[in-house]
């Protein structure tokens, strides 16, 4: 937890600062209470399977017939494997272009919807945005495929009236990348306003209010008080947004096959094309295993950045 | 088959290993199979309603005939071959023995290569029933189940490449439609015709010829068998990609993109529409388009063979239910397979104009009767004509790693036709890639 | 004067791009059902797009019903949705209060491993969850589909968060009263947490409504299944069935979450001006 004493210079005081609670014996029986339900259902179809995958990744095993123990032969493969490398470039490319589009642009909309507006209007624009989120991410992409054809296409011809010549929008290493990009957020973006909605939702009335009284614009009140209060919210995007879209699947899978070449190719793909198109399950476990890896330093590092910057009253 | 301990042990471990409540590790489920007697379980591709009420179908008939027969079927839904596979190796996996399981032509190599299958060449030998049956049975149909001289199943179904071609674009453009002998050239020229820039943009909107960017058969594969070539060499043990007839029907295809004929490849079933609609005048794919076209009421087609480069091959696939060698009851299995060639079963693939069968009857006498039936389209015979009055592309490259072999294919064909490589650099690379997928 | 203007300015521009979101957004939708509503799927792909409403037809419906057991599959989406949500409402909330106030040795490490747990794909683990499921004589139930969701470390994450930017003075208060633990978390707590619980039930029923991977590997009758297989089946052999069929099902698995999201939203903007929340 971080006190005010970290934020930076220029946030309104909250009041005076809460005193400490005294010092006080912990609450390891009322603890254990609350989290009995999460664990037992953890243990058994979380942490059982993940344990699996971590025995899987020692074996060489094709689910039909007997696996073998090959040591730490899966984890070798990987730095001998040509593709991987370029898999986790446009992996990461993709992922973090969906994640600035969801933590920017979601903040930017749900800020605006707090705009002073007819209640429908709130609430029709509300529903519009969380709209995609609702439909299954395969299904969404087959009408998106239709929509985004080269020569046959919707999009094109639409762009076509303005003058626009026809892109490729999922046969050419330039843009289907962007073409998984711009259907993954179009679909994630509901969740991330969502989310910023509840969490300005939670700011007290009373310190805007005053605010106002003090006779701060917008832009100041933006600043100094809506985005501190809701940096436990941004960061929570951040780190979900990233997890989240560092695991796409879908999208890749139905509008580009992960092509041309592996320019729109996720890890998960990747990995889900060794279990179940090589029936390799061991080298899946490991990739799966070093990228897990992978995005728990990228989380380590957030959280540890979040300590900086992240405000809790 | 044995039952392998060391994958139950596995597969326990996996299981229990966090988990010491879970480890009730006992086999009893693998010694289920042996008392199972009198009973069959069958593993069936569920792709939609037409499978499951065919299999239903099926088997309600089976145990019609014979009484003291408890058939189970076990539907596996999958969006595709390929995840259909890997949702019934997770259920071997997990200690389940199926009697018979669906398999394509593609998977053949696969339940060989894994000693899933039990090949039935005993049983064709003796048994006097299977004589008929299979003289009934195009050859291409046998051999192309055949892996190493062992039969892995009858084929009760299959499909082989031929051109759609939509019949009010061809009268729109003034066309004759083309007959069996046609030519790559005469191809083109026809595809040509029928590209037209219908609303003035400048730029085309009507193309003549595409095929399917997510699937090799009805893609690249009639291409590459006319021009005399085949992406594995007869054995299916090596890779052979960049031959100069593999790279005569890639060129081929690319130039028809690049000379604007064929527009952006897509895939199989955004193809469909776009014929219907008269977007697309021609396009290749085997007889399951009409289970989509007859229902929607479209009849504005009819089919023609590939067009002849070098040579002419027909490219074919089919399905079958092999017997497995986890069955306790072979000899039971094996009627069950004999039942899904048998006139009755048969039938149902010719169907009726309002609904017809996805797939050509593997028996001859049956497959003639379509046209009688009348089901469009009027070149219905030609189907099955295909593989029994011309040569055939047998055996057809589909290794047992088949499903990374096809992605790999279609990855280096994607940049192919993007214009992102060269044909031959894209071929050179595919090549690279094959050759260690495509193995023994 | 400038002042005025500068604000009206600011209004315009947000509304104008509120509207455009909101256009851009479910543009495709509008496509989506009227292809629900068209006769056939030619018309769908005409270029440009007829904008004729003159031969709209439920047919498609119908052909949904027909051709997969759409209400059987919507009872099971249902059902396990439903069951989901509520057992994750009380799992999540309950860990959330334990991490963000209770102190407990381990705490750190538990909520590192809880977080950790969002990391490996489910793709990878589903082959060990089906010999879990099936050890236990689980698959092919809808119990396959409804335990793997119950435990939700995004769940736990998000609630936590939220406790964490409640003051503390109220929680004191309660204490000095002298009410328990579970007193407090469910007479201050919760209460005070209507919009991220709402959000959470929405976010979490919309996620396993839509998920296809488990049904498509855990249960093998058709009468067991859910509405995104059913999707899966309309599509039939690769892809290939009609696309104004498929945009029906689309249609008709939508509505119902809508009408969640609908009664969440109501409630969202309800408990904040109930919930009497002071500093």
């Amino acid at each position: 937890m971080t006190t005010s004493s970290t934020l930076r210079p220029g946030v309104v005081d909250p009041g005076p600062p809460a005193p400490r609670p005294p010092r006080r014996r912990g609450d390891g029986a009322a603890a254990l209470a609350f989290l009995t339900p999460s664990i037992i259902t953890f243990l058994v179809f979380v942490l059982a399977p993940t344990v699996g995958v971590l025995v899987l990744s020692f074996y060489n095993w094709n689910l039909l017939s007997d696996g073998t123990f090959v040591g730490l032969d899966n984890f070798d493969r990987l730095f001998h494997d040509g593709r991987l490398l370029g898999v986790y470039g446009s992996t990461t490319y993709m992922a973090l272009a969906i994640l600035a589009v969801n933590v920017v642009a979601g903040l930017l909309l749900a800020v605006l919807l707090e705009t002073r507006m007819p209640r429908w209007l709130r609430g029709f624009f509300r529903l519009s945005f969380l709209f995609p989120f609702v439909v299954s991410a395969s299904a969404v992409a087959l009408i998106w495929r239709f929509l985004l054809n080269k020569d046959l296409g919707l999009v094109n011809y639409l762009l076509g009236l303005i003058g626009i010549d026809r892109i490729d929008w999922l046969g050419s290493s330039a843009f289907a990348p962007v073409s998984v990009i711009i259907v993954n957020s179009w679909k994630t973006i509901g969740f991330s306003i969502l989310v910023y909605i509840a969490g300005l939702q939670s700011i007290p009335n009373e310190l805007r209010e005053a605010s106002i009284v003090d006779g701060a614009n917008a832009w100041t009140r933006f600043w100094r008080i809506t985005f501190p209060l809701l940096s436990p919210t941004i960061f929570f995007l951040v780190v979900i947004n990233t997890i989240n879209s560092f695991q796409i699947f879908a999208e890749p899978r139905v509008l580009t096959q992960g092509g041309p070449g592996d320019s729109s190719r996720t890890i998960v793909e990747y990995l889900y094309d060794r279990a179940f198109g090589d029936f390799d399950l061991g080298y899946a476990s490991a990739i799966g295993i070093t990228f897990a890896l992978v995005l728990i330093v990228l989380t380590a590092i957030q959280f540890w950045f979040s300590r900086r910057w992240t405000f809790y009253s | 088959m044995n039952i392998p301990n060391r994958k139950v042990a596995l597969a326990c471990a996996t299981a229990a290993l966090a988990v010491t409540a879970l480890a009730g590790c006992s086999s009893s489920d693998d010694a289920d199979t042996s008392s199972a007697a009198k009973t069959l379980e069958i593993v069936y591709w569920n792709y939609g309603p037409a499978a499951e009420s065919g299999n239903k179908a099926t088997a309600d008939a089976f145990m019609a005939a014979h009484s003291d027969v408890k058939v189970s079927l076990t539907p596996v839904t999958g969006e595709n071959w390929g995840t259909y596979y890997a949702n019934v190796a997770t259920l071997i996996a997990s200690g389940k023995h199926p009697d018979l399981m669906v398999i394509s032509g593609e998977g053949a190599q696969f339940v060989h290569a894994n000693n899933l299958v039990q090949p039935i060449n005993a049983y064709v030998e003796k048994d006097p029933e299977a004589k008929t049956l299979v003289a009934d049975i195009a050859k291409g149909l046998i051999d192309g189940f055949t892996v190493k001289g062992d039969i892995v199943t009858l084929t009760y179904g299959w499909n082989d490449m031929v051109v759609y071609y939509n019949t009010d674009v061809f009268k729109k453009a003034g066309l004759e439609p083309p007959s069996a002998d046609w030519t790559w050239d005469d191809f083109k020229a026809t595809a040509k015709k029928l590209t037209a820039d219908t609303n003035g943009d400048g730029k085309p909107d009507q193309y003549g010829f595409t095929w399917a960017s997510n699937e090799i058969f009805p893609g690249i594969m009639p291409w590459v068998a006319n021009a005399g070539g085949n992406l594995t060499s007869d054995d299916v043990c090596t890779a052979t990609a960049d031959t100069p007839q593999v790279n005569k029907a890639v060129t081929f295809l690319k130039d028809l993109i690049t000379e604007g004929i064929a527009p952006a490849p897509m895939p199989m079933s955004d193809v469909f529409t776009r014929f219907q609609n008269g977007q697309v005048a021609m396009f290749g794919a085997g007889r399951w388009p009409i289970a989509t076209f007859l229902p929607a009421g479209f009849k504005a087609f009819d089919i023609q063979l590939y067009p002849k480069g070098d040579t002419y091959k027909t490219v074919f696939g089919g399905a079958g239910y092999p017997i497995l060698k986890s069955s306790g009851n072979p000899d039971l299995a094996w009627e069950y397979q004999k039942f899904t060639v048998s006139d009755e079963i048969e039938k149902q693939y010719v169907g009726t104009p309002d609904k017809p069968g996805d797939s050509i009857p593997s028996r001859r006498s049956v497959a003639e009767t379509i046209s009688k039936v009348g089901v469009p389209p009027a070149n219905s015979d030609l189907f099955y004509h295909s593989i029994d009055k011309y040569p055939t592309l047998v055996p057809y490259p589909a290794p047992a790693k088949y499903s990374t072999f096809e992605s790999t294919v279609l990855r280096h064909l994607q940049q192919i036709f993007a214009s992102e490589t060269s044909v031959s650099d894209g071929l050179k690379n595919m090549q690279g890639e094959l050759s260690g997928i495509v193995t023994c | 004067m400038s002042h005025r203007l500068g604000f009206w300015l600011a209004r315009v521009l947000t509304f104008l791009v509120l509207a455009v979101a909101a256009l851009a957004i479910t543009a495709p939708f509008l496509w989506i059902f009227r292809g629900a509503f068209s006769g056939s799927d030619a018309e769908l792909y005409r270029l440009p797009p007829s904008l004729e409403l003159g031969n709209l037809t439920v047919r498609n419906f119908g052909l949904v019903a027909e051709q997969v057991p759409y209400f059987q599959f919507f009872l099971n989406s249902i059902i396990v949705s439903t069951v989901i949500t509520a057992a994750q409402l009380v799992t999540c909330s309950t860990a959330a209060y334990a991490f963000a106030r209770l102190r407990f040795r381990g705490k750190n490490a538990l909520f590192a491993v809880v977080i950790g747990s969002l990391m490996i794909p489910i793709q990878v683990t589903i082959v060990p969850l089906f010999l879990v499921m099936s050890k236990i004589g689980l698959t092919n139930t809808l119990w396959a589909l409804i335990f793997p969701g119950i435990f939700s470390a995004f769940g736990i994450f998000l609630l936590r968060q939220h406790f964490l930017t409640l003051p503390r003075e109220l929680e004191e208060a309660a204490k000095i009263d002298g009410s328990g633990r579970l007193h407090t978390f469910v007479r201050i707590i919760l209460p005070l947490s209507g919009p991220s619980i709402a959000t959470l039930g929405i976010l979490c029923f919309t996620y396993w409504w839509n998920d296809l991977l488990l049904p498509l590997v855990m249960i093998s009758d058709t009468e067991r299944q859910t509405l995104p297989v059913g999707l899966v089946l309309l599509a039939g052999r690769f892809s290939t069935g009609s696309l104004g069929t498929i945009a029906a099902g689309i249609a008709m698995a939508i509505v119902p979450v809508l009408i969640v999201f609908i009664a969440a939203q109501r409630y969202i903007v309800q408990s904040i001006a109930s919930s009497g929340l002071k500093l």
